[in-house]
């Protein structure tokens, strides 16, 4: 059952093949055997796990099939409020931490069937503090299924090491700029970023309110439309969450047309490049791939002042308390001090040229069906060593800026393998509320190509 | 220009205001490492402040007066 699409778990339920309480069973053992192995997991939901499964059980006997996540167990990156189990945001100081409800995805997925089995490990505060290595969570670092050596990237990294081994079928984790996309590229998975406001926030911890986006990680594009499906749409309690209804289609033969930034394998490593190469070639079979140029705008730096003024204002109690000294990265606790010297003026600049470059970015992708770059400008990052990050400017990401900072979809899937035996990642990036553009394309590429059915070896 | 309007001048006067807030709380490695970052940040927000924007460019961000029986 391990690595079978949840496409093809939700097959194998609704005909009765499987039942949701040997399908929960079976991961829950998986999460406790091997969740320590990889670092992944800050709570086994077995109790509230059976509970679920045994009411679908039910249901789906009684002939009350709900829909393709009926009976299918996932994970939860540990941001996201549930209540009757402790949610710590990745972070010491709140590994106590209690509320009394559920977020509303946590809710919606329970609504389609879904039955929650574990809330997964994190980095503290999803990041945002500035860290720089992968041991920057007081459950200590993920560790990549694909090498022992090898971080899973994050924020989201407990959900990509969890999918990654098997160790359930498909997880939440969230995006504020990389979270969801880095953590899936590191793992070789599919990552979808939905549009800003098309998953409701409530109950997920915010970290900056204008750039958080939750979305799935899962084997294959399809299994993310899937889950899509089920997560998405508007919220009384998120105002932010739009009114937009969405069905999850697949686009079946649709031809493509696929831009492309000329520079946008720059300071990537060079199998990175070599695999995105090979990974054009497959894409024209599927449209065509034509150069763009973007509008000269300091697309990082606004997406990244944005990031950390919002940031700092959320976590104002934990930094002007010194609560941040009971991070566990030794930078987290006294980084986010400098963000306190950036001017008002300057945040509202970044905030005023993130419409110009919403603007001008909707004016070059209104002629595609999505950009094309490498997901990831290398293999996972290594333990114990400090990685390279847009977030502090020590690596380039104009996509991860632009599609952020303009809050628009993309979806990341596995193209190849770099020197080290590590996954690599190619995304696709589209207009706002298009997802499933995004999603057929990566789907189609996933037609024509066999990387998602390789796994790392995890027994 | 003025020394304050100098990168490294603005970057040493919003230094110090962290500082003077927080240099309680920092060893002199920390305050150092600080001074780098904050650096970087005036650094970014000079190219933010070299794109002309008009009076009509609002922020993407949307603003509504609020009453609590029309949610």
């Amino acid at each position: 059952m391990i690595f079978t699409s949840v496409g093809e778990l939700a097959a194998l339920v609704r005909a009765r093949e499987i039942s949701p309480v040997e399908l929960a069973e079976h991961f829950l053992e998986r999460l406790e055997r091997l969740g320590p192995k990889y670092n992944c997991v800050v709570t086994v939901m077995r109790k509230h796990a059976l509970t679920q499964a045994r009411r679908a059980e039910g249901e789906i006997a009684a002939g009350r099939y709900r829909g393709p996540l009926h009976g299918i167990p996932y994970g939860a990156k540990d941001l996201l409020a549930t209540a009757g189990a402790p949610t710590t945001w990745g972070a010491a100081p709140y590994k106590a931490q209690h509320f009394d409800f559920d977020a509303t995805v946590i809710r919606r997925l329970e609504e389609a069937g879904a039955v929650l089995v574990a809330k997964l490990a994190m980095i503290e505060l999803a990041g945002g503090m500035g860290y720089r290595q992968p041991t920057a969570s007081f459950t200590g670092p993920c560790v990549n299924p694909w090498d022992a050596n090898a971080w899973t990237g994050g924020s989201s990294s407990g959900s990509g090491a969890a999918v990654c081994s098997g160790l359930v079928p498909f997880a939440i984790g969230s995006e504020t700029w990389g979270s969801i996309l880095s953590p899936a590229g590191y793992c070789g998975l599919a990552g979808l970023r939905p549009t800003y406001g098309r998953v409701s926030r409530h109950g997920a911890m915010a970290l900056c309110w204008s750039l958080d986006k939750l979305g799935p990680l899962a084997q294959t594009a399809d299994d993310c439309g899937l889950v899509l499906d089920a997560i998405a749409g508007a919220d009384p309690n998120d105002p932010t969450a739009s009114e937009r209804t969405y069905r999850y289609e697949t686009m079946d033969d649709k031809r493509f047309r696929f831009g492309l930034i000329p520079s946008v394998t720059e300071g990537c490593e060079e199998a990175v490049a070599e695999n995105f190469t090979r990974s054009l070639g497959v894409l024209k079979k599927i449209g065509t791939i034509e150069e763009v140029t973007l509008p000269d705008l300091p697309y990082e730096q606004i997406t990244r002042t944005i990031l950390q003024v919002e940031a700092v204002s959320a976590f104002e109690d934990l930094i002007g308390s010194g609560g941040i000294a009971g991070l566990t990265a030794p930078e987290d606790r006294y980084t986010p001090y400098a963000r306190e010297a950036i001017l008002a003026q300057d945040y509202l600049k970044a905030v005023r040229l993130r419409a110009v470059m919403a603007r001008e970015i909707d004016r070059v992708l209104r002629h595609f069906d999505a950009l094309v770059a490498p997901g990831r400008i290398n293999e996972a990052p290594v333990l114990g060593q400090e990685f390279r990050s847009a977030l502090r400017a020590t690596a380039k990401d104009v996509m991860g800026a632009i599609g952020n900072g303009a809050g628009l979809p993309a979806v990341c899937v596995p193209n190849g393998f770099g020197v080290r035996g590590l996954p690599t990642s190619v995304q696709f990036m589209g207009r706002a509320w298009e997802e499933n553009t995004v999603l057929a394309a990566a789907r189609a590429y996933q037609s024509l190509t066999d990387w998602h059915t390789r796994h790392p070896k995890v027994d | 220009m003025s020394e304050a309007a100098k990168p490294e001048g603005e970057a040493e006067a919003l230094f110090e205001t962290v500082r003077l807030r927080y240099g309680d709380r920092l060893t002199p490695a920390q305050l150092e490492e600080l001074r780098k970052i904050v650096a970087a940040q005036v650094e970014a927000a000079r190219a933010l402040r070299v794109v002309a924007l008009t009076n009509a460019d609002e922020p993407m961000q949307s603003f509504a007066p609020y009453r609590g029986d029309e949610r």
